[in-house]
């Protein structure tokens, strides 16, 4: 370092610890704001990914494979075939995929119709993997009555309370699913009812059925097809690394199978948690006027009432730009050190009080659900080394942005007029 | 600096100060105020040079202009064979820590560094290595008599012992001239005369050119040449060598 960069950090440093209130005084707003930064990042973090694992679960995924027109046209033309599925199995194989895949479900979904002698309701059929959909779906843990589907069950149905009230059907009852097979056939096929679940969600409790996987295929004419392959994976994070290793491995069967990634399969679910992210941008915005402005008053009074002193240095022969870089280094040192005693003081709030979750559930009486999703009312703060580097940019930002101003009025600090400034 | 800056109006080389139809106007709300009127002069090296006269006959504004701390409105100033007035802020600042040295009636010393750390400041902005700074500051401070107060701050010295490390500061680069601006007017009359002294002593052991801005008649008495201001113009030089 040379020496006139010295001489201006000596100085910075110094004129902090001379006015050391003062300095402490409005370090505490950016203590604070950092503090509140850190944990509504947390919580934001834990809060949105535990929505998007509740939305994921429910719906295709983290990442879903399926044929390119399936999810506009909804329909048993656009399946994946047996060999297409033996694609997608092979490259899940891949080191990049199978390090970040925690479950893999196949599933053939139908729209059609529940019908029993008290009434036909409008339901989406899903034939799933009776071993492979409990590591992935919520639904197998929501059970009200009976039990959830078992590998050697052929006619048994996973359904919802609210359809099993409106059909009158309970444990054991009997009923019929209708729906257009793989030929355009309009086919039906009795099923018994192996257990009901409550999700919470009406739409989901009224409208959806879950029956064997190969039941399915052999009903609607599709043996060894499916209509998606749903990836769970670590965390939402994973999705992007995960969906373009699969699209490279599977760009030879671009024509039978894409690859989507969950804010393109749930854009609702997408566009919620971006609000959400909005909401929060806002919050830390104003944290950001809060503590530039304590750091802007502190470095700006500090100039008014070091006029002279500015005259001086000036006189002795530094530089214009020089006055204003003390100043600047004053407003970075003071910016950088109780930011980073805020961001220390709200990780060890997190972790000494909200480590294992942050309980909202006396706010909320009923379940909250949002974007189709049950959120669960504990939230638990998750910390990514993302937020470390948003935390410095933030300290970073308020540093610089509340120092130039400051820094330039010292800059035009006439050395005459300063020398007549009373202190 | 370059060369042909370096040549007054009549290609001397010799002067420390010169000044040729120096002009100062302030203007404040239509108000015209000549502060320094139609100056020509010329301070040798060495010289003891007091500029006299009573409050608002332009002393200060003729010392600022002279060192280079406000701009002349018209008219030349030329500080070591130098022309300063065309030299941008950049080479100005360079100029003042080369050539200049500053005294000012409030000590101004720096609140955040010792009184060795302020003398030495100048010197420390000229990068000159830290074995050499130490002992040209440590020998000045003998001189001065502020040897073993090297550590304390300005607040923990008296107004006497301020203005000795703000000459010290003033000196210690040797520069070509030392602008003192009512150096004595905050002292009693004891620290005042031993201040006085000092310079003196400085003035005749380095050489060094000292430019006072005073009404200090104790000043006077001890100059060699005082140029007496009056509405910002020189009314008398009287030379006493």
């Amino acid at each position: 370092m040379s020496t006139r960069r010295r001489i201006r950090l000596r100085l910075a440093l110094r004129n902090l610890r001379r006015h050391k209130r003062r300095s402490v005084l409005s370090g505490s707003a950016m203590v604070l704001a950092m503090a509140l930064l850190v944990f509504s990042r947390t919580i934001a973090e834990g809060g949105h990914e535990d929505w998007i694992d509740a939305g994921v679960r429910m719906g295709g995924g983290h990442v879903s494979v399926e044929a390119p027109e399936y999810r506009t046209r909804r329909t048993l033309e656009h399946r994946l075939s047996p060999e297409a599925r033996a694609a997608v199995q092979d490259a899940l194989t891949s080191p990049d995929v199978a390090l970040r895949l925690v479950a893999s479900a196949p599933r053939l979904t139908v729209q059609g119709l529940a019908s029993s002698s008290a009434a036909a309701l409008p339901v989406a059929i899903v034939g799933v993997d009776p071993e492979a959909e409990p590591a992935f779906s919520a639904l197998s843990d929501k059970l009200e009555d009976g039990r959830w589907l078992e590998p050697d069950d052929r006619l048994s149905a996973y359904v919802g309370t609210r359809l099993a009230r409106r059909l009158k059907l309970k444990e054991g009852s009997r009923f019929v699913l209708t729906a257009q097979d793989a030929a355009g056939e309009i086919s039906g096929q009795m099923v018994r009812v192996a257990g009901t679940f409550r999700s919470g969600l009406p739409e989901v409790d009224e409208g959806f059925v879950q029956i064997p996987l190969e039941t399915a295929q052999e009903w609607l004419g599709t043996p060894g097809a499916v209509t998606s392959e749903a990836l769970l994976l670590r965390n939402s994070r994973d999705v992007g690394p995960v969906r373009r290793e699969l699209r490279s491995a599977l760009s030879g069967w671009s024509d039978e199978a894409t690859v989507l990634g969950w804010r393109e399969a749930m854009p609702e679910l997408d566009a919620a948690v971006r609000m959400d992210d909005w909401a929060d941008y806002i919050f830390h915005l104003v944290l950001f006027v809060i503590a530039a402005t304590a750091i802007v008053n502190t470095i700006l009074m500090s100039v008014m009432y070091r006029t002279r002193e500015f005259g001086v240095l000036r006189a002795l022969g530094l530089e214009r730009g020089e006055v204003g870089r003390v100043v600047f280094i004053e407003g970075m040192v003071l910016t950088a050190l109780s930011g980073l005693v805020g961001m220390a003081l709200g990780a060890a709030v997190v972790w000494g009080f909200f480590r294992n979750g942050l309980d909202f559930s006396a706010m909320w009486d009923m379940e909250m659900e949002a974007a189709g999703i049950v959120i669960d009312p504990v939230i638990v703060p998750r910390f990514h080394w993302n937020q470390i580097f948003q935390s410095l940019f933030f300290i970073l930002a308020i540093g610089s942005l509340s120092s130039i101003y400051p820094a330039w009025r010292a800059t035009r600090i006439d050395v005459a007029e300063a020398m007549k400034f009373e202190e | 600096m370059s060369d042909e800056r370096r040549a007054n109006g009549n290609g001397q080389h010799s002067a420390a100060v010169r000044t040729r139809d120096l002009w100062k106007v302030f203007e404040h709300d239509g108000i015209r105020v000549e502060a320094v009127r139609d100056v020509t002069m010329t301070i040798e090296p060495g010289e003891f040079v007091v500029l006299a006269g009573p409050s608002g006959s332009g002393k200060t504004t003729l010392l600022n202009v002279i060192g280079g701390l406000t701009r002349p409105s018209d008219g030349c100033v030329w500080i070591d064979g130098i022309d300063i007035t065309g030299l941008s802020e950049r080479e100005l600042a360079r100029l003042r820590l080369e050539r200049l040295g500053f005294v000012f009636q409030a000590y101004n010393l720096l609140p955040v560094l010792t009184a060795l750390e302020n003398a030495e400041f100048t010197l420390l902005l000229r990068d000159v290595p830290p074995d050499e700074r130490r002992r040209k500051v440590e020998k000045l401070f003998e001189q001065i008599g502020m040897a073993g107060l090297e550590d304390r701050r300005p607040g923990k010295l008296s107004g006497g012992q301020q203005q000795r490390v703000a000459v010290a500061r003033a000196v210690v680069g040797e520069p070509a001239l030392v602008l003192a601006d009512e150096p004595t007017a905050n002292l009693d009359t004891a620290t005042s005369s031993a201040l006085i002294d000092l310079m003196a002593e400085l003035n005749r052991d380095l050489g060094t050119t000292f430019v006072f801005a005073t009404h200090d008649t104790r000043l006077m008495d001890r100059a060699r040449r005082v140029v007496r201001l009056v509405d910002g113009a020189i009314v008398d030089d009287d030379r006493r060598d």
